[in-house]
């Protein structure tokens, strides 16, 4: 199977690079694979799962939204977050989880932003789902 | 001749000054070496960021987004990125200087100020700017969300057209032994225009305008943190390269100050056997 290299940017941290057989992403709309020599492009990310196939093995991690740019069969993922599914902390998560609940019942105080709500309720779930990998 | 007592006593206070000073110099040397690697890590992401949006902003309408827009300048904002704490040398007063000559040519009466760090702020309040806000003492946890919530309200200026034009003033790190100010504008948001080159035949997923959206909150964001992680960085080698230069003050000092005790034990050494020599000359 021919592969390509894999960029895993963070404004904390730059992963090293891999070759990557498969690599699935979480589109804004709907999640979509990305393999060799794919077509040049500028994708948004949604928070959500990416699974990594490599030679060896396949990973998953979670993500909280970003970018993934394809130049030249080389892949760039510009994300916020990511973590692997194992090192995902799960209890921070949950705690993540409860607190967006709690604000969820407040709802109606006077600086309740539901965006805000949504996003952090979309993002402590993904991160149990994906931790469950 | 200053007497021996009081030598000796500044030979004592000028050597505990040194010790704090060697304390302070390890310490921001620490300092700056983690947020030096930190800096490093987020220029990657930083740049490629910027290269996104130079591929797509060519072929998007600046009245897509309030933040492209641009406006007859009336009101300018200016962001000041300085310090918590002084003894960094000249690397506060830098920044003010420079900011002081720019908004000069605007008119003091024409600028908001947004400061970030004490020195900053007791710098311009003193002399009388309109601040509309400071942040202080974050520095020493400094995480990406200080950079997502200075820069929210810093849009939210621009974008209620408070003001029609953002700068950004910064120490930039070069490396420990220098540091360089520069000044950027930050919003609304200036691209070069792109070279023919440009590939034509890319997708982007959602549409061009959505992409551009997401992608420029994103870059504010970025850059925020990018100012901040400079400046942190450039701050502790400013601080450092100070002390060191103080340590060094020091040591100068204490030689002298040995030197000049030596003497004046010599001289009334001298001075008493003179004495000696005289009362026993009398007795003869």
């Amino acid at each position: 199977m021919s592969h390509f290299n894999l960029d895993i940017v963070t404004p904390t941290q730059d992963l090293d690079e891999i070759e990557v057989d498969y690599l699935r992403c979480p589109g804004i709309d709907g999640s979509f694979g990305i393999m060799a020599n794919h077509q040049d492009g500028v994708f948004s990310l949604d928070i959500g799962e990416i699974m990594i196939q490599s030679k060896s093995d396949t990973k998953f991690y979670s993500i909280s939204g970003g970018f993934a740019e394809i130049n030249n069969n080389e892949v760039c993922l510009l994300v916020e977050t990511i973590e692997l599914s194992s090192d995902i902390d799960i209890s921070r998560a949950e705690s993540a989880f409860q607190r967006a609940n709690e604000r969820k019942n407040n709802s109606n105080e006077e600086d309740f932003d539901e965006v805000r709500l949504k996003t952090a309720l979309s993002r402590a779930l993904n991160r149990l789902q994906v931790a469950k990998r | 001749m200053a007497n021996l007592k009081d030598i000796r006593d500044r030979i004592k206070s000028v050597r505990s000054i040194q010790k704090v000073t060697k304390a302070m110099k390890m310490v921001a040397a620490a300092k700056m070496r983690r947020a030096q690697e930190r800096m490093e890590q987020a220029r990657p992401y930083t740049n490629r960021l910027v290269d996104v949006i130079h591929h797509l902003l060519p072929d998007v309408d600046r009245s897509l987004l309030p933040l492209l827009d641009i406006r007859p300048i009336q009101r300018v904002g200016y962001v000041i990125v300085a310090s918590d704490r002084g003894l960094a040398g000249s690397f506060n007063t830098n920044v003010f200087k420079n900011v002081e000559i720019e908004i000069n040519q605007i008119g003091k009466e024409n600028v908001d100020l947004f400061c970030i760090g004490k020195k900053a702020r007791d710098h311009f309040t003193r002399r009388g700017y309109t601040i509309i806000e400071s942040h202080l003492e974050f520095w020493n946890d400094l995480d990406f969300h200080h950079a997502i919530k200075i820069g929210e309200n810093i849009i939210n200026h621009f974008v209620s057209k408070k003001v029609d034009e953002i700068h950004v003033c910064y120490n930039e790190f070069v490396n420990v032994a220098t540091q360089t100010i520069q000044s950027e504008q930050l919003l609304p948001l200036d691209y070069k225009h792109e070279d023919s080159s440009t590939v034509f035949d890319r997708l982007y997923e959602p549409s061009k305008k959505e992409l551009t959206k997401s992608l420029i909150p994103r870059h504010l964001n970025v850059q925020m943190w990018k100012y901040l992680l400079e400046s942190y960085a450039s701050e502790q080698a400013a601080r450092m390269v100070a002390m060191e230069n103080a340590t060094e003050n020091a040591e100068d000092m204490i030689k002298n100050l040995t030197l000049e005790f030596n003497k004046a034990r010599q001289a009334s050494i001298t001075k008493e056997m003179l004495e000696i020599v005289g009362g026993a000359e009398a007795l003869k």
